[in-house]
């Protein structure tokens, strides 16, 4: 939960840039629904249930889940109007967010 | 003579005493500080601050253990507290946190994998869709829990 806040936090200032943030879990949709619905989030919620699309971009915390089950590393990709690849996070420790002033300056860059 | 026979009564608070009490709410601090600004990027990002947090804490309780004179208990029991949160804390942040650096396949310039998604309502979304149409922040996470 405290991790959607912060990307709460990313988006209250990024919407106003008029990009989409799409957010992907592998959570089932009904409570990444609930969630959004809860926080008021305004961006959309995907839901990649089994990792085939983290597979896909590399993005494989092998076994970091409480459960020893694969997770997604946390990651944050800017893309262009065009779809090319202009900003990109990923995280080396699961706590750790960029910052969202970093991520609306690599929007604004566009 | 008699203020040693009670030392209750009369008895200043010592340095070792004030050490003590400091040491448990140091690390307290640090678990509500880090609990209740975790929407701040600078808070959230420095996970390792509420380590160093621990380990003054636990710093705080040596310094109380040596230099108390009569009741030693209060000391070792602050010096239990914040060196389990020192040692859970160190190892949470440095050991369960890290995430492996492997290869992912996003390159700054390149175009990204397509994929389509459902989204909460169950549509299918397209990521090459919004191609032409606006910028996309594609944000990975771990999920609900």
């Amino acid at each position: 939960m405290a991790e959607l806040q912060g990307l709460g936090a990313q988006l209250s200032e990024a919407e106003k840039a008029g990009v989409e943030i799409v957010a992907i879990s592998p959570d089932p949709n009904e409570q990444s629904q609930k969630v959004a619905e809860g926080l008021r989030l305004g961006y959309r919620f995907l839901s990649d249930g089994d990792l085939a699309v983290a597979r896909r971009y590399g993005l494989i915390h092998s076994r970091g889940g409480p459960d020893g089950q694969d997770v997604p590393r946390p990651a944050t990709v800017v893309l262009d109007r065009d779809g090319l690849v202009r900003w990109i996070s990923v995280s080396h420790n699961f706590q750790v967010r960029p910052d969202p002033g970093d991520v609306l300056r690599a929007v604004r860059a566009l | 003579m008699a203020g040693r026979c009670r030392p209750w009564h009369n008895q200043r608070v010592s340095s070792s005493t004030r050490l003590t009490v400091l040491s448990p709410l140091v690390a307290i601090a640090a678990v509500a500080a880090y609990v209740l600004l975790f929407r701040v990027a600078l808070v959230r990002n420095h996970p390792e601050a509420y380590v160093v947090a621990f380990a003054v804490a636990t710093a705080l309780a040596v310094l109380a253990l040596v230099g108390a004179r009569h009741r030693r208990w209060p000391a070792w029991i602050a010096l239990a507290f914040s060196g389990l949160l020192l040692i859970g804390g160190a190892w949470f942040n440095f050991v369960a946190a890290r995430v492996p650096d492997t290869p992912t396949a996003l390159r700054v310039g390149e175009r990204p994998p397509d994929f389509t998604l459902p989204d909460a309502s169950g549509r299918p979304v397209t990521l090459a869709d919004y191609r032409g149409r606006k910028p996309v922040v594609l944000v990975f996470y771990r999920g609900y829990w």
